[in-house]
């Protein structure tokens, strides 16, 4: 009796083995060099190397409402390969892992499609669209009618000679009403090559401005996204999905609604729905010493509407949008001081606070990066939430 | 759709590189590829009352302009697309066989002197039946709007909207290119092409054709439809005047070769603002409303953007051109071409960028098995050679250029009536530079 239940133990093991090992062999990662760390730099300073999985998971919101979601994870330098569509699984993340290269790097970006662990009826591929990367070519843009698309179980790696620098943004491009809502967003910048020289007292730049007007002492991605939990919980539900209905009521910064986006925590986001699984990673808790030259990098890809940010008590001066240097052909600045950006999807602009304009202060100081699209400050029905964060600033 | 994109006339390289040299041997200039439209000075529009249909088979009622001085008066949305010169003074003569009376404002026009109808709040009105006449002189080149000033926000709702073009007069297009925009060398441009980007409430218009006007509250206006040059989804690819779209005439698609010069003149209508996004390239938006981005010494003020706000009753133009510059590997291949670098790297001739050529892909592309193809995916990564596809895929793109989407961000709005994909998208393509692109 024993040793019958083994065998049957032992064939049932065999064919999982066997199995795992046919459906798995198609992940794969393109890397002319060896990966050194997580970040993906490789052997070769100029050349680096991201695996990200696309696929589906949960995420909770600020009031506690477990939403499902469809997300990337950041698998890069996991090893083996095969395994990873096991630890991958229900690990969509909200935001997308957050992308940062260098200007004139060469950047071998792999996806890895994991079928929906929750909608085993779906075989939807999933796409990276680098969102503005300028001179695309369409075999690398992700725009599935134009372009190709990995089918779960397998890989596709991205090529990029990353262009010029700026807060682009990235994001799956299937079905993209559909994949977008479900959460296939995140932020993707540029550094420029004029990062570590000593240009008007910094180091690290917004841009090549060759006179040190965009430095900055620290940055924070800033992306707006917003989430209409109806059509998660259709799309959980295996039920037609309201796109004409869409009406986001979880306005979001960085995936999260106040104030969660004030928790310095980076494994938010846990539930049983997920196996626990932090699914939110990025706190936009914005913390800088009095005279720190602070860079925001906002961007919106929001799926319904426009949304207006402000920061009502510290200016912000817009140098670039759209990953452009505000400047003129002919050389002149094209700055200017506001304390609103309104962005659509699809929008950036970099802009910087000077922490000083406030005066020597003795104790930390609190201010508030919030929409004045006043109805959106709010977690679905939970007033005193949404699309907010704060900015501190110690003497 | 199928047929209307097969029937753009195939060409392999063999074939391309035979038409490139009788090009050069007898000097045939490719015509103009200038935005379709009728042109000035004068114009006689009829509104009158019609239905279009979306991508998704819906008929939709509408009230429109159409071009009264054909022989055949038709409906048509949006409405004709006013084509005028800098200096002209321009005459429209509109009669109206709506039950409701209807007028047209110019916005960005100075003195326009209405005469006949009857008074309205914004300019004088056609009252059912009966006619109006308005008269401007086109002082300023540029992308104008023109709409209905009575009832605005049910009848440019409705389809009374159109788009003005006046064309500079204050200078010789450079050879070479098919026009400029203003009155400046750096807004000319290969080719221009129109996103009038509209939304529909289909609600409002069953209410209108039920004689129901009264019920209609735009309070609770709910657009599901988003249409660009009044098309939406992939009907927008069609060429101008597909025969199964009889009463939206307008094309969006836009198509260039490498290196072209490429004005959009955006135009916002209705109520929503949109986020167009254009794959491919960031863009410079060059002027907004018809007056060109200078400061007061000329200083260039233009802007580069990947998404560009339309708002309602706004027009923007903006230059886009695709290079391939940076891309790291042959745009065309590495099958045998040569590549002559200009003072710019670029090749003149094949608008090549030779520090790519002959580069490999870099990266290898998995099996056909694992991979989903795009109907307008060439099969390869390059232009103008098309790659094998498994039985089934791909088809609409048989010059294989590159297909770019250029479309609303605000995301919702690629769907129509609850469908996805459709409403406000369209495509550029990057063709190989031999490959004849349609004058208009």
């Amino acid at each position: 009796m024993n040793k019958a239940r083994l065998i049957i133990l032992f064939s049932l093991l065999a064919v999982l083995i066997l199995g795992m090992a046919i459906s798995e062999a198609a992940v794969s990662v393109q890397c002319p060099y060896t990966i050194i760390d997580d970040q993906g730099n490789t052997a070769n300073p100029n050349v680096i190397c991201k695996h990200i999985t696309g696929s589906d998971g949960f995420a909770t919101m600020a009031d506690g409402r477990v939403l499902y979601t469809f997300g990337f994870s950041d698998v890069t330098n996991q090893l083996p390969l095969d395994q990873i569509l096991v630890t991958a699984e229900l690990d969509a993340r909200i935001p997308a892992p957050l992308i940062k290269v260098k200007e004139g790097q060469e950047f071998y970006l792999t996806l890895t499609t994991l079928p929906m662990s929750m909608r085993p009826d779906l075989f939807d591929p999933h796409t990276v669209h680098w969102h503005g990367f300028p001179n695309a070519a369409t075999v690398f843009d992700g725009e599935p009618m134009a372009s190709i698309a990995i089918n779960p179980n397998a890989s596709l790696t991205y090529y990029y000679q990353v262009p010029g620098p700026g807060t682009y943004m990235y994001h799956c491009h299937v079905e993209a009403t559909e994949h977008m809502q479900m959460g296939m967003l995140g932020t993707l910048y540029v550094t420029p090559l004029q990062d570590g020289q000593l240009l008007n007292g910094f180091t690290q730049f917004a841009y090549n401005d060759e006179d040190g007007s965009t430095g900055y002492t620290k940055d924070y991605p800033i992306q707006i996204t917003s989430i209409d939990p109806l059509f998660h919980d259709a799309n959980l539900n295996v039920q037609p999905l309201p796109f004409a209905a869409m009406e986001d009521t979880y306005p979001l910064i960085n995936g999260r609604g106040y104030p969660d986006t004030i928790n310095p925590s980076t494994t938010l986001g846990t539930s049983a729905e997920n196996n626990f699984k932090p699914s939110q990673n990025l706190p936009s808790l914005i913390e800088a010493q009095w005279g720190d030259m602070l860079l925001l990098r906002i961007s919106s890809l929001a799926t319904v509407r426009f949304y207006t940010l402000i920061s009502p008590n510290l200016p912000m001066k817009v140098v670039g949008k759209d990953a452009m240097l505000l400047r003129g052909t002919a050389g002149h600045d094209l700055y200017y001081e506001t304390n609103s950006i309104t962005l659509g999807g699809g929008q950036s602009a970099d802009v910087l606070i000077d922490t000083s304009v406030i005066g020597p202060i003795a104790a930390p100081q609190r201010f508030f990066l919030y929409t004045s699209n006043l109805n959106e400050l709010s977690n679905d029905q939970e007033d005193f939430g949404g699309m907010m964060t704060e900015i501190v600033i110690s003497p | 759709m199928r047929e209307e994109i097969m029937m753009i006339k195939k060409i392999n390289i063999m074939e391309a590189l035979v038409i490139l040299a009788l090009v050069f041997l007898f000097g045939v200039q490719q015509a103009d590829a200038k935005i379709y439209g009728i042109s000035g000075p004068t114009f006689n529009l009829r509104a009158m009352k019609g239905n279009i249909i979306a991508d998704d088979g819906k008929s939709i009622f509408m009230w429109g302009f159409a071009n009264a001085s054909t022989a055949r008066v038709r409906f048509q949305y949006p409405g004709p697309t006013l084509i005028v010169n800098q200096g002209q003074t321009v005459t429209v003569n509109l009669t109206n066989t709506l039950p409701v009376p209807v007028s047209i404002v110019f916005p960005g026009q100075n003195n326009v002197n209405a005469v006949g109808g009857v008074p309205g709040m914004l300019t004088r009105e056609a009252p059912p039946g009966g006619s109006v006449s308005y008269t401007f002189a086109a002082s300023e080149p540029g992308t104008y709007i023109y709409y209905s000033g009575t009832r605005p926000e049910l009848q440019v709702e409705m389809g009374l909207l159109g788009a003005l073009i006046v064309r500079p007069a204050a200078i010789t297009t450079p050879a070479g290119f098919a026009g400029c925009a203003y009155n400046t060398v750096d807004s000319c441009y290969h080719r221009e092409y129109l996103q009038l980007l509209t939304d529909i409430d289909h609600t409002i218009h069953d209410l209108v054709l039920l004689n129901k006007t009264a019920n209609v509250d735009n309070t609770i206006a709910y657009p599901v439809y988003w249409f660009i040059n009044g098309r939406a989804g992939l009907d927008t690819v069609a060429k101008n005047f597909a025969p199964y779209l009889p009463y939206q005439p307008y094309s969006a698609m836009a198509r260039m070769h490498p290196g072209e010069k490429i004005l959009v003149r955006m135009i916002g209508g209705v109520r929503d603002l949109h986020p167009h996004h254009m794959h491919g390239n960031q863009h410079y938006v060059i002027a907004r409303d018809g007056r060109i981005l200078k400061g007061p010494a000329g200083e260039d003020l233009s802007e580069g953007l990947f998404t560009t706000t339309v708002a309602p009753g706004q027009t923007t133009d903006a230059l886009f051109t695709w290079t391939g510059e940076n891309i790291g590997w042959d745009i065309y291949g590495t099958t045998s071409h040569t590549c002559n670098p200009g003072p710019d790297n670029f090749d003149p001739v094949t608008k090549e960028y030779c520090p790519n050529h002959g580069k490999p892909l870099p990266v290898g592309l998995p099996d056909q098995n694992d991979l989903t193809f795009g109907i307008f995916y060439s099969g390869s990564p390059y232009i103008g050679s098309p790659g094998a596809l498994p039985p089934g895929e791909g088809g609409l793109n048989p010059t294989a250029g590159l297909f770019f989407m250029w479309h609303s961000h605000n995301e919702k709005e690629l769907t129509t009536n609850n469908i996805f994909p459709g409403g406000m998208m369209t495509w550029a393509s990057v063709e190989y530079p031999s490959v004849i692109l349609p004058a208009e």
